[in-house]
């Protein structure tokens, strides 16, 4: 596939992706009407129709304000906006993105909006404070990838309709084992059965769906950064950084976790911990830096006098 | 009428769609070859014009190093003269030389390297630098691409006859520099 296939197949795939989110919310209303009666479903896949319009041209400011990435000038963070500028040029994009910053001491960086005029690139105080020049130019790189293969609006997409449908599955199931009282008396079992295991199964599925969209992403958006800044030795001398690092980012959720450019959810336990390595959004940062060794032809750990370094 | 005139004419059709189709794309990729020129073209005017002020700059400490005020100013006059990427190239090189004897000679004064007005010079001198570096890679890269469709068959016969022209690169330095390294749209390089 060419850029151009890429960027035609992330459009098509965008189109899907509300499509499919329709179509989950047609099932949980479906699933709450046999479970409660009344006019469920009608009224959820009202409420899902005008959310799926919102998300699709607001779906960068819902992100912001959910991770709490703020807009930035060019005087407050001249290396940050100036990399950012930079990347752009060699990506040949027509506009920088705009920058934005997320107050936070664990280092990672994302990209997300709409088309590459309404995109932004957001990263971390931590990661401002941990990278080199050379490393922070490759982490945006990485993200200007994004923006340029077009990944952003799927997956800022996958995000805001993910979280929902989690949410709102959430919602429900709580509802039917503890707050159901508007029974209706002769309700068929096999429907209410269907419907139980419909609300359990759509946010399994939209995490399915999240997971599908990123983890080949990552790879790609890694050689675009290469290939922008010429540079995969400075993108695997900064994901080594990010592997060091176990602080845990503040406003991690489960929704927006595939589009940092390394896993947020750092401290998983228990259930989690047991069940990462099936819904992990990201391919191990060892796979990816090895991956960049075998492009750029050299060895992280043979680097002379730049291997990096924790300041 | 018979079923070769048919054949014909269908052959023609599809003859004239992909011309129209490769006169196109070869229109496509040399307007994105002058846009990266043109990001290219910003940057070197900065450039140029911030010279007149770093000299200024250090004429103010250092007024008798003139040998070297002479050599930057020379090579802006031919930066500003240059027409087309590879001269440009050329000039700029022999800018960027210039200018890294400028800095070397500003090393011995202290009190220049501390003025806020130099400093910040300097640090624009930087950018503008980190951006032409930006936007040369781009413009080779585009280059690259649309000298190799005009330069190859069936593509030729199109770009002879449209009247399209090589592209001058800027300031290659190995002629692998232009190449897109082989970025894979279609499949994971790690096993999943």
């Amino acid at each position: 596939m060419t850029l151009q296939e890429q960027i035609r197949s992330n459009r098509i795939r965008s189109g899907m992706l509300v499509l499919t989110f329709g179509l989950v919310f047609v099932a949980i209303g479906a699933a709450v009407q046999a479970l409660y009666g009344g006019y469920a479903l009608i009224i959820i896949a009202g409420i899902a129709f005008i959310y799926a319009l919102y998300s699709w041209f607001a779906n960068g400011r819902m992100i912001a304000s959910w991770t709490g990435a703020r807009e930035v000038t060019k005087e407050e963070y001249p290396e940050l906006v100036r990399a950012v500028e930079n990347a752009s040029i060699a990506a040949g994009l027509e506009q920088t993105p705009q920058v934005r910053v997320v107050d936070d001491p664990c280092p990672n960086a994302f990209a997300a909006g709409g088309s590459p005029k309404t995109a932004y690139v957001a990263a971390t105080t931590g990661l401002l404070a941990m990278m080199k020049k050379r490393e922070l130019e490759a982490v945006i790189a990485h993200e200007i990838g994004h923006v340029r293969n077009r990944d952003v609006r799927l997956m800022s997409l996958a995000a805001v309709l993910v979280g929902v449908v989690a949410l709102v599955a959430d919602l429900a199931l709580r509802f039917a084992f503890f707050g159901g009282g508007r029974r209706r008396d002769g309700n068929n079992p096999i429907l209410m059965i269907v419907g139980l295991a419909m609300l359990i199964l759509a946010p399994i599925a939209a995490i399915g769906i999240q997971m599908s969209l990123s983890r080949r992403r990552e790879y790609l958006a890694d050689e675009s950064s290469a290939e922008i800044t010429g540079d995969p030795e400075g993108l695997a001398m900064a994901l080594w950084k990010l592997k060091q690092d176990t602080t845990e980012l503040r406003h991690a959720n489960r929704a927006t976790a595939h589009l940092y450019i390394e896993t947020p959810l750092n401290n998983a336990r228990g259930m989690r911990a047991a069940m990462s390595g099936l819904f992990d959004t990201h391919p191990s940062l060892d796979a990816r830096i090895e991956s960049l060794e075998k492009m750029g032809g050299f060895r992280l750990a043979a680097l002379d006098g730049e291997q990096p370094q924790l300041a | 009428m018979p079923v070769f005139a048919y054949v014909i004419i269908a052959v023609v059709v599809l003859a004239a769609l992909w011309v129209v189709f490769v006169f196109n794309h070869l229109v496509r990729l040399g307007n994105e070859a002058k846009r990266g020129w043109s990001n290219i073209d910003v940057q070197l005017k900065r450039r140029s014009d911030l010279i007149p002020n770093l000299v200024e700059a250090v004429k103010g400490y250092a007024a008798h190093e003139r040998q070297v005020f002479e050599e930057v100013t020379a090579a802006r006059v031919a930066m500003q003269q240059a027409t087309g990427p590879a001269q440009a190239g050329e000039a700029n090189k022999q800018a960027s030389a210039a200018l890294g004897r400028l800095f070397a000679v500003s090393e011995a004064y202290p009190q220049l390297r501390a003025s806020e007005n130099f400093q910040k010079l300097q640090d624009e001198l930087t950018d503008t630098e980190d951006k032409i570096a930006a936007a040369r890679r781009y413009y080779n890269q585009t280059v690259y691409q649309y000298n190799t469709r005009i330069q190859s068959l069936p593509d030729l016969i199109v770009a002879k006859l449209g009247g399209f022209h090589e592209r001058e690169f800027f300031e290659l330095e190995s002629p692998a520099e232009g190449q897109l390294p082989n970025v894979d749209f279609s499949g994971d390089p790690a096993s999943q």
